[in-house]
């Protein structure tokens, strides 16, 4: 019998030795799949008037039953710019629910009442909650803003128009891409493909552009409204710079860079690019220029928007605003 | 004298048959086989599916064993099949089914290439027998035979593989009483030069006895794909290495007692892998200890063990399924005026209507969770962890091989959810010989299987899962005249509940659950007779019925009968 004791004694020792994992969980988490869906703690917006000059978010907060897909979505009353913040998370917080005041694309948003639906889609009897936030400042563009047209045309700006085409600023018609004002072509040009152009340039010598190009992108809005399409209308930029530094571009001796955009549809586009890659063409081959064919934005002095459309289609008319330069990453509205 | 002088004589006739070497033997087996299957299922559900499906085969191995000297063999055996239907050499195939080479080294060590055959321990290498299997009824038994035969599947849970192994023995005068070391390596897979890399596995034990009381042994198995096999540097790479011990010694001369059990570690490692999904390295390890009591004058064994199996544990050699549950059936693939595919029944299990495994699975494969939900990758199926019973009784005066076998599991660590799957999984079964009972010399065998399965999670409602599975295994084998049996068996499924099973993908990680909803009758009956010519030949015929009823609406009840005939002939 003391043999059956130590035996016994051994095996308890073994059973003593089992695995308790309590911290892992292998698969998805079946509250998550299967798990019914409530709100836990109400979802509740951090502000009802909001300066994103001063406070950098407006957020929810709360808690849901289960992790679960939910969208929250914003748009502009007036500008009707959108924004829509998606996550999968049983918490709601600054961390994943935050809204910096920028939207999805252009157009961004106003000074205006912001109206905010919060859904969760893949739950069949979820609420859809409604809120809505004045946006009394705007978010703080991180960049360098060229123009937004908001503050009328500058001193050493050179526009153009055909003689049957209206170009210009126009302000308050809620049909920026941001702000208030926006510059707009229009007109019939039956014997051309160019309609206008507005030549940007500061009132005293660079934009004061960073020296580095390859990570530097250059952005503006753009609307195309009548004689739309990729093979219709679009914009060809031209960058000059002032190679010598006498304040002056000499096309014989410097470089201007062309880039050209085609419009596809008649929303406002963002167009994004690196300023460095216009020393190559689209097959990757130095692009001829004047000067040392090297994009050097610390010396560019002027940005000319040239609109040009198919001369057959007749009416044409397109929009362009804010110009900025954002670094290391395109921008966001 | 003259009885001397033929004594003599008989004595050197003798001597003169053994001088003389066996140079080689024919041997291998023949079959005829038909198949009749007729498909009943409501009309209102399906007038698509043409009803009936005849086929069958005759076939012939025809094995070659040649002995170049008296310590080498050659094995070869060729498969002639010919389909019924296929007249003039059509639907005629001729294959080689094995081709090995063995002997013995310089009387030393044995070694086998080509085909071979290859069973470690449950942890590391051992084809594990596929569910349904209690005591099991004669008629049934007898095609599952054919079934095993064909890939290669035997008692003893090996595995077929191709490639070498090597094994050889020692033998001491004190201290220790012998060292058996064995080795194998095989090729598992050929590389396609593109995307699959070239894959081997080799493994070997050392077994140490050091007297008839006390064995351990180390093992080892591991797989792996060959670098630079293809332009990609992707890498499968798992190990299993583990220890085993046992120990019997006499508490009376009536009674042993010991222990015996297996303990070891598993690595898996995707290496290059671009899929984000691959683990870098999977780890985990495994216990099963058991206490064992030997009563001989009654024939009783019972062994009482614990064990624990990580959920990390992968051992392909030991998990690797017999029957791939995510394939449909051979026969009525499709049925419905949907045509939707039929799900794998238990009939086509005993036809040999499935797609079976003829090479190891770095995935844990498909399993149908009513047949199988405890242990669908055998002893070694990871994450339970729990106590088992098992006690046997070989012979007795009206029942013969008798056994109990219970386990109560539950999982280390939960699937979904922190509430961990509870498992409890009794089999029962015996031989009830009733001509004993009535003093018949010509055998009548009754054989009783049962087996019981509840899995069961608590918690929240979203999360329980309670499923009731009930497999009687049932059989009747009455000899009426001599070599003449009368066969009439049962495998009655019994399954309700819920359960959620575990989608992996193909790096066996849970991506998702497919919650199933069982509340169905799966019986197949059948009945045949036997005329058995000796010991190994037998001619058949037999009458299958199957149904399969479901509680929900929306899964289609239908049946199956088959008829199949089979002359089986082993020479």
């Amino acid at each position: 019998m003391k043999q059956l004791f130590i035996f016994t004694m051994v095996m308890l020792a073994f059973s003593g030795c089992r695995k308790e994992d309590n911290e892992m969980v292998d698969g998805p988490n079946l509250n998550d799949l299967f798990g019914p869906f409530s709100i836990v703690e109400d979802l509740v917006i951090s502000h009802t008037e909001i300066d994103f000059g001063v406070d950098a978010f407006v957020f929810y907060s709360g808690e849901l039953s289960k992790n679960t897909d939910w969208n929250i979505h914003f748009t502009g009353s007036q500008t009707g710019a959108t924004r829509t913040i998606s996550g999968f998370d049983r918490v709601l917080s600054i961390d994943n629910a935050a809204w910096n005041g920028g939207a999805n694309t252009f157009p961004g948003f106003g000074l205006e009442e912001v109206y905010i639906e919060v859904h969760f889609p893949n739950e069949e009897d979820a609420p859809v909650l409604y809120d809505t936030v004045s946006v009394l400042g705007l978010k703080q563009d991180e960049g360098y803003l060229i123009t937004s047209f908001e503050n009328g045309t500058g001193t050493n700006w050179v526009p153009f128009n055909q003689t049957t085409v209206v170009g210009g600023i126009v302000c308050g018609n809620g049909e920026s891409a941001k702000g208030d004002c926006h510059y707009s072509f229009g007109g019939t040009v039956g014997w051309d493909w160019a309609i206008g152009s507005i030549s940007v340039q500061n009132d005293e010598g660079t934009f004061g552009l960073p020296t580095s190009a390859t990570n530097l992108y250059f952005n503006m809005g753009f609307k195309a409204l009548e004689n739309v399409g990729p093979t219709n209308s679009f914009i060809q930029f031209w960058f000059d710079e002032d190679e010598n530094g006498d304040g002056v571009f000499d096309p014989a001796s410097e470089d201007r860079f062309l880039y050209e955009y085609w419009s596809n549809g008649s929303e406002w586009d963002l167009i994004s690019f690196v300023y460095g890659g216009l020393q190559f063409d689209a097959e990757g081959s130095q692009v001829d220029t004047n000067g040392n064919g090297l994009p050097e934005p610390s010396k560019l002095i002027a940005i000319n928007v040239f609109y040009l459309a198919n001369p057959e289609n007749g009416f044409s008319s397109a929009l362009v605003d804010h110009l900025i330069f954002t670094t290391n990453s395109p921008y966001t509205p | 004298m003259i009885r001397k002088i033929l004594l003599i004589a008989l004595v050197f006739v003798s001597f003169q048959m053994e001088g003389q070497q066996k140079k080689f033997q024919f041997n291998g087996a023949a079959r005829g086989y038909y198949f009749a299957n007729e498909l009943d299922i409501d009309e209102a559900i399906d007038t698509l599916t043409t009803r009936k499906a005849n086929y069958g085969h005759t076939l012939v191995d025809l094995g070659i064993s040649l002995y170049p000297d008296k310590n080498t063999e050659i094995i070869a055996m060729f498969r002639i099949r010919n389909d019924l239907g296929g007249f003039w050499g059509g639907g005629t195939s001729f294959n080689v089914r094995q081709l090995s080479l063995k002997g013995v080294a310089g009387g030393v060590v044995r070694y086998e290439l080509g085909d071979i055959d290859i069973k470690m321990t449950p942890y590391t290498l051992f084809n594990t027998q596929e569910e349904g299997i209690v005591n099991e009824a004669d008629v049934f038994a007898l095609r599952r035979k054919i079934v095993h035969y064909d890939m290669f599947y035997n008692d003893e849970n090996m595995w077929r593989m191709q490639g070498a192994q090597v094994g050889f023995g020692l033998e001491f005068a004190r201290g220790i009483k012998a060292i058996d070391i064995q080795g194998f390596f095989t090729r598992q897979r050929p590389t396609d030069g593109i995307a699959v890399p070239e894959r081997v596995y080799g493994g070997g034990s050392l077994k140490i006895h050091q007297s008839k009381h006390l064995s351990v042994g180390l093992n080892s198995v591991n797989i792996f794909d060959l670098k630079e096999t293809i332009p990609d540097s992707i890498q499968f790479k798992n190990s299993v290495h583990t220890a085993d011990l046992s120990y019997m010694m006499s508490l009376t001369s009536a009674m042993q007692i010991g222990v015996k059990g297996e303990a070891g570690m598993s690595s898996s490692e995707y290496i290059n892998y671009q899929d984000t999904r691959a683990p870098d390295e999977l780890t985990d390890w495994f216990y099963d200890a058991a206490l064992v009591l030997g009563v001989k004058p009654i024939g009783i064994e019972v062994v009482v063990g614990f064990k624990d199996v990580g959920a990390d544990f992968r051992s392909p050699g030991s998990q690797t399924k017999r029957i791939n549950y995510a394939k449909f059936p051979a026969v009525y693939q499709q049925f419905t005026n949907d045509a939707i595919g039929r799900p794998m029944s238990y009939a086509d299990v005993i036809s040999g209507n499935t797609e079976n495994s003829f090479r190891i699975s770095e995935e844990l494969m498909s399993y149908n969770a009513a047949y199988n939900n405890t242990t669908p990758y055998g002893l070694a199926t990871p994450n339970r962890r729990g106590v088992y019973l098992e006690a046997t009784r070989n012979d007795s005066s009206l029942f013969r091989r008798t056994f109990v076998q219970i386990a109560a599991l539950t999982q280390s660590r939960g699937t979904g959810t922190m509430e961990k799957m509870n498992f409890i999984l009794a089999e029962a079964g015996t031989d009830l010989y009733l001509n004993d009972l009535v003093g018949w010399k010509k055998e009548i065998k009754l054989g009783l299987g049962l087996r019981y399965e509840n899995s069961s999670r608590s918690g929240e409602e979203y999360e329980t899962a309670n499923l009731n599975s009930t497999l009687f295994d049932l059989g009747l084998s009455v000899e009426f005249v001599k070599g003449m049996d009368l066969m009439l068996g049962a495998k009655l499924w019994n399954v309700h509940g819920n359960a959620f099973v575990n989608e992996r993908d193909r790096y066996n990680t849970i991506e998702n659950f497919d919650i199933i909803e069982l509340d169905m009758v799966e019986n197949t009956y059948a009945g045949g007779l036997r005329y058995r010519f000796n010991e190994k030949n037998s001619l058949s015929a037999q009458y299958q019925l199957f149904e399969i009823k479901h509680g929900d609406d929306q899964l289609a009840d239908y049946g199956m009968s088959q008829f199949t005939f089979l002359l089986s002939l082993s020479f």
